[in-house]
């Protein structure tokens, strides 16, 4: 129970992330990022993401075109925006500086 | 087998089994209310039913199948996840965050309200304008229909100008509460609560034993108004129907007429009341206004008719257009010639011509009743002239077709010892010589045949003379005591005496009355007998009363009411009581 906790805490943290770096990689529909994220096994459910996604839309993150579909409604395609870049790029460099804290905290610092 | 319910979810129609339905719309709801406290709620939520939609359209293309059912709506709901595993996600994001394409504003606007107006939402709309219950606007509305309907006006204009509140926005605008995230969560929480009531009582029947009858009742005027509104629709199509058949009936019934007009020209029909009036010179004219005031708006009925029962204009706006200028001239003709008709009546006219008569104890009036035929009449009417036995006979009743011909008979006493018949001719006429004129063309008949004055009971017009109010009085003047034998046929033409009420009740059958002239007028004979033998009954009880009252002197109670009995009888009498 609290390792699952812990667990939450740790997936909700790199969600984010990750779901900025998948963008980054070029325009991308909703449940594409869905399968990516659920075969990196970081999310379980769909609904999630949609609250993310508005919210990281909101704070200037990402912009979306209609793209008229063949099966259903129109999609929304994600793509970063220029702050949205330039915050993934801060992002990296904390995943990096992350990274070699959990090393150096696995290894020790001299090793 | 099971029912299916079509629905918009993301802007595409989606056939869903009603079990199917259920599921997803409790799970919707669910995520509504979940994201509720969320800034960007409608967005999600709306994107969450776009991804819903796509993903039923893809089970249904898969599997090859028409309908959603419940392992379909299952399926989508495993993958979106439940509300519970949404929590992990955001958690910590529930910073408020303003909304930028909403501004702050609480500021009141005057919106219809649709969701609980009466007729259009006026009335509850300015309630929320000016802060009070909708019931005290609309009393004081129907109090101003009541004081002169100027009220009706008011809403009306109201109506027009005052926008509907459509959107949340408006209607929170209307309310006045301030159109920011707070605003939205109170409307769209009151909202959501209405919704989980809704279901709580369609679902678990939990509700209220009052809440289910209102419901009911609900439901039953619900029922009620779709149920006159389905026949009350028969209903006018029928009654629509009626008018159309009934209304070209009449139309073709007036076509024939004109034309009978038109064909009858200067002839018979013109002899009857209404149409007597009319100038010859000016009567195609008035036909033919006449038809077209009566045609044209039963024709607009029928047409508006055919409108009401075939959902079809049946004549476009130009020409409706033109048949009103057409029906406008109609009635201005109608008019000028009712008014030139009436003018004709204007000015009176009257002459007088007197004779005296014989004098004679006893006359007797009559009425001729037979019809006198000129020669070319005998010759139509196939009447032997020759043959003096033969009498045709008139009933000379007033109908209905017959123009008005007015012959009064006043009997008055004589001044003089003479007895004078004096004859005045009365008619109306444009100028004053031309009701003289009207006048001097009335051609009436009396006769003398000793004792007994014969009167014709009509008069007659000379001919190219038109009716104008001709009349015709005959005034009598006969000496104190002269006896007049009044006949029966004469009585009706006697104006100044009430000649029915004279009867002689033991010879009922006479055909005739017998009066007489006294210095207070002509009385009944049969009536002053009556009178008198009264008179002698009251004498001889007066005496008999008299001759008790001193017989009797003693008993004073007998006595006061024999005074009150002489008394009565004195008055009856006419003889002052002392």
């Amino acid at each position: 129970m609290i390792a699952e906790n812990t667990q939450t805490q740790m997936r909700k943290g790199i969600l984010e992330y990750c779901v900025l770096s998948i963008i980054s990689r070029g325009e991308i529909y909703a449940s594409d990022i869905i399968a990516e994220l659920r075969s990196a096994k970081l999310l379980v459910v769909e609904g999630t993401l949609y609250p993310l996604l508005t919210r990281l839309k909101n704070n200037g993150l990402l912009s979306y075109n209609w793209v008229e579909s063949t099966s259903g409604p129109p999609r929304k395609y994600y793509t970063l925006t220029e702050l949205g870049k330039d915050i993934l790029s801060q992002l990296d460099q904390t995943w990096q500086e992350l990274a070699y804290a959990v090393g150096i905290s696995q290894k020790g610092a001299n090793s | 087998m099971e029912k299916t319910i079509i629905i918009n979810i993301g802007n595409t129609i989606i056939h869903i089994e009603e079990s199917a339905y259920e599921l997803l719309k409790i799970y919707l709801n669910e995520v509504k209310q979940h994201f509720v406290n969320h800034a960007d709620d409608l967005e999600i939520v709306t994107d969450i039913e776009n991804r819903i939609a796509e993903l039923l359209t893809e089970h249904l293309t898969e599997e090859k199948k028409q309908v959603v059912d419940a392992n379909n709506v299952n399926a989508v709901i495993a993958q979106m996840g439940r509300v519970q595993d949404f929590d992990g996600a955001e958690e910590n994001e529930e910073e408020p965050v303003v909304n930028s394409n909403y501004q702050f504003h609480a500021e009141k606007k005057l919106y219809r309200d649709m969701d609980e107006r009466v007729i259009a939402g006026v009335c509850s709309g300015i309630a929320h304008y000016i802060n009070t219950e909708a019931k005290w606007i609309r009393l004081a509305t129907l109090l101003t229909v009541f004081l002169g309907g100027a009220g009706v006006l008011v809403y009306a204009i109201l109506w027009i100008i005052m926008p509907k509140a459509k959107s949340r926005i408006e209607r929170m605008e209307m309310k006045g509460e301030p159109a920011n995230l707070q605003g939205f969560q109170k409307n769209l929480d009151e909202e959501l609560l209405a919704v989980n009531q809704g279901l709580a009582i369609a679902g678990k029947h939990t509700g209220s034993i009052f809440r289910q009858i209102g419901i009911f009742i609900g439901e039953f005027f619900e029922w009620l108004g779709r149920f006159i509104g389905g026949t009350g629709k028969v209903i006018f199509k029928v009654i629509a129907g009626f008018i159309i058949i009934f209304g070209i009936l009449f139309l073709l019934a007036l076509i024939i007429s004109a034309a009978a007009f038109q064909g009858f020209w200067d002839s018979s029909v013109y002899e009857y009341f209404p149409f007597s009036i009319v100038n010859e010179n000016s009567r195609g004219v008035i036909l033919f206004s006449a038809f077209i005031v009566c045609f044209i708006p039963i024709l607009a009925l029928v047409l508006f008719s055919i409108r009401v029962a075939f959902n079809k204009q049946a004549i476009n706006k130009t020409l409706s257009f033109a048949l009103l200028i057409i029906w406008l001239a109609g009635v201005a003709s109608a008019g000028y010639y009712a008014a030139k008709i009436s003018s004709e009546f204007k000015q009176h006219a009257e002459l007088t011509q007197s004779a005296d008569l014989k004098s004679f104890k006893t006359y007797v009036i009559d009425i001729d009743k037979s019809k006198y035929f000129s020669k070319e009449d005998s010759i139509a009417y196939h009447i032997d002239a020759n043959q003096s036995r033969q009498i045709v006979t008139d009933d000379f009743e007033n109908g209905p077709f017959v123009s008005p011909n007015n012959v009064r008979i006043n009997i008055e006493k004589s001044e003089n010892s003479a007895t004078r018949l004096t004859q005045k001719y009365e008619s109306q006429g444009k100028t004053f010589s031309s009701a003289l004129q009207n006048a001097q063309n009335i051609d009436y008949k009396y006769s003398l045949k000793d004792s007994a004055i014969v009167f014709s009971p009509r008069f007659q017009l000379r001919k190219g003379t038109i009716w104008r109010n001709q009349e015709v009085w005959l005034n009598l003047e006969v000496p104190v005591g002269t006896r007049i034998i009044l006949k029966e046929d004469a009585y009706r033409y006697i104006n100044n005496y009430g000649t029915w009420d004279c009867g002689e009740t033991e010879n009922d059958k006479n055909d005739y009355t017998v009066w007489v002239m006294t210095e207070d007028g002509l009385k009944c004979v049969a009536q002053l007998k009556e009178e008198a033998i009264k008179k002698n009954k009251l004498k001889q009880e007066l005496l008999n009363l008299d001759f008790l009252k001193k017989n009797r002197a003693t008993d004073t109670l007998y006595q006061d009411s024999l005074s009150n009995r002489i008394k009565e009888v004195k008055e009856e009498l006419g003889i002052k009581v002392e």
